[in-house]
């Protein structure tokens, strides 16, 4: 039997991780949950894409914090716009 | 770790040193997260200051658009994870078979996003039906401005995997068009969740 090599289990991963964002997206409701399981999904998903499909993690350091920093600072912004909404609508409202 | 994983998935040069593909298409690459993360902040922006429209907005997007573009831009990154491994192996025929499937999988994008906006339009919703779809519209089309430069990378590195300039000792070009490409996949594995599922 032909045993799944290490980059179809990623794909695979990957798949699973988008079905099941999609089944979010159609029973899902707004709230910390959601937020939350999204957040995690882009922070998963992302360095799941960085990490085995770019093998960035033989790559120089700069390139690699970059890459981590940029899904790890999205998914923080994911969170911190649904619970300090009204914080970020004061300080972008022009008076 | 297994021998495959070494051999496909991760580069031969020694940790912390590797530049994959080459310095300019990092430099291009950046250049992109910098207006992305621009354009996240437009997004968080606006639905801070209209968190009803972009609560009901996704109710009325095609989530199956959405979610078969997600699985092309998936599946056809995997190719180019596998062409990569190949050319390290110098195995041209099915590197260049590799790239073709990702180049096809990757021509699915615009045809699905041609669908998808025949089938908004039908639904009333084009760039006017409000401020979600208005940045929607904005984001994602940007996105598949930028699919396409990477549609056309992996047509030309087809071009030169199948004229067989790529060896085992020089795939930088393929390399970039690869780093390139699964950098377009990151931004839409945020870009999807934002527009079809967050509220």
């Amino acid at each position: 039997m032909n045993r799944l090599g290490h980059a179809e289990k990623i794909w695979l991963l990957l798949l699973a991780l988008t079905l099941a964002g999609a089944w979010l997206a159609e029973t899902g409701h707004a709230g910390w949950p959601l937020t939350f399981v999204v957040a995690g999904l882009i922070a998963i998903k992302g360095r799941l894409v960085i990490d085995h499909y770019m093998a960035i993690t033989t790559a120089h350091p700069r390139i690699r914090r970059i890459l981590h920093g940029f899904v790890t600072l999205v998914p923080l912004m994911v969170i911190f716009s649904h619970g300090w909404g009204d914080v970020l609508r004061r300080i972008t409202t022009l008076h | 770790m297994s021998q495959e994983m070494t051999a496909g998935l991760r580069a031969p040069e020694p940790i912390g040193e590797s530049v994959p593909g080459n310095r300019g298409i990092w430099v291009g690459i950046f250049c992109v997260l910098v207006e992305f993360l621009l354009l996240f902040c437009v997004y968080f922006i606006a639905k801070a200051h209209h968190p009803a429209a972009f609560e009901r907005g996704p109710d009325q997007l095609a989530t199956v658009a959405g979610v078969t573009i997600t699985l092309l831009l998936l599946t056809s990154g995997y190719c180019m994870v596998k062409a990569v491994a190949a050319i390290r192996r110098d195995a041209r025929r099915t590197t260049l078979r590799w790239v073709l499937a990702a180049l096809l999988l990757g021509l699915g994008y615009p045809c699905v996003k041609f669908f998808e906006i025949r089938w908004n339009v039908a639904h009333g919703i084009d760039g006017a039906a409000g401020i979600f779809y208005t940045v929607y519209y904005y984001l994602t089309l940007n996105h598949l401005v930028h699919v396409s430069w990477g549609l056309l990378g992996l047509a030309w590195v087809a071009t030169r995997t199948a004229l067989g300039v790529y060896s085992s000792r020089d795939y930088s070009g393929l390399e970039a068009a690869a780093m390139y490409w699964h950098g377009t996949d990151v931004l839409w594995l945020i870009l999807f969740p934002f527009f079809y599922v967050l509220r």
